[in-house]
């Protein structure tokens, strides 16, 4: 082999060589923005769970209050049933008490 | 010079190869390290995101019941105001139609008495109307005047309910004893003694 044609191998070699470095650098691109790709949907499918779990628990929280209010209302209206009848049962007593108040203080 | 040149292929390749692994051992290892990295993103703010929730859902429910037990304790109020006011109504009707009564003789002159002794005069001019009673109702009220006094009967009651009213004779000193003046000064009193009697346990 002449001295020109081991040179010749050589920078063929080289070439090959700079492939192979560049097919690997082009890979490992490739890897790390497939990485970035899954990270941006892990942190999305994560935040739309918790953004699901919010609603779920303010829902939750708006339907216990109203059940609470419910309840409200109805001590309410038993509360209120129970001032009719006192003043039906009491109004002749309170109102003579009142007259002899106004007459004789 | 062959098995030379073989050699420095072989070291070339070798080489080559060995700094390829590493370039993708790199970028693995990196990609770990977004992924990790990503995880825990994600997870502090989902974290963020549901504390933020629970106090969001505590304000919504304090909210809703804050509002609700505000209008129920309205609705007490109002409905308590209601009856009170009916009785204090039912009060006024009986007062108005005193005149009908045993107690007006006794009433009238006590009221009288008490204005003229208000006022604090020689001469009191007292003005008296009450409902359904005529000249004839009032003889006794002359008797509680003094001699200098001077007794107006109005056929009319006054202010509304009837009752009587004293001044001296230039108008300047004025005692309202009507039965209108008497609920007002009584307002509390009488507000307490409805209440306590209408709503207590």
């Amino acid at each position: 082999m002449s001295g020109l044609d081991a040179v010749k191998k050589i920078v063929e070699t080289e070439a090959q060589a700079r492939r192979i470095v560049d097919e690997a650098s082009a890979k490992a691109q490739q890897i790390i923005s497939e990485a970035r790709d899954q990270a941006e949907r892990i942190r999305q499918e994560a935040n739309a769970r918790a953004e699901q779990r919010r609603e779920e628990t303010l829902r939750e929280a708006k339907e216990k209050a109203e059940a609470e209010a419910r309840q409200s209302d109805q001590e309410t209206e038993q509360n209120l049933d129970t001032y009719r009848k006192l003043s039906e049962e009491r109004k002749a007593a309170a109102v003579s008490k009142a007259v002899e108040l106004v007459l004789n203080a | 010079m062959s098995e030379s040149l073989d050699k420095l292929q072989n070291r070339i390749f070798s080489d080559a190869k060995l700094k390829a692994e590493e370039t993708i051992k790199d970028a693995q290892a990196k990609s770990q390290q977004i992924l990790e990295e990503a995880r825990r993103r994600a997870q502090k703010e989902s974290e963020e995101i549901i504390t933020k929730a629970n106090v969001d859902a505590e304000s919504i429910r304090r909210g809703i019941l804050s509002s609700k037990v505000r209008m129920n304790r309205l609705r007490i109020l109002d409905e308590k105001n209601r009856i009170v006011q009916d009785i204090i109504h039912t009060v006024e009707d009986r007062l108005s139609s005193i005149g009908k009564s045993e107690q007006f003789e006794d009433t009238a002159q006590r009221f009288v008495t008490e204005a003229v002794k208000a006022v604090d005069s020689d001469q009191p001019v007292v003005r008296i109307g009450f409902r359904d009673v005529t000249k004839k109702n009032l003889d006794g009220i002359s008797r509680v005047l003094s001699k200098g006094g001077k007794l107006v009967i109005d056929e009319k009651p006054i202010d509304g309910l009837g009752g009587v009213v004293a001044t001296d004779p230039e108008g300047k000193v004025i005692f309202n004893n009507t039965f209108k003046s008497r609920l007002e000064r009584l307002d509390n009193q009488l507000l307490t003694l409805i209440s306590s009697t209408v709503f207590s346990e």
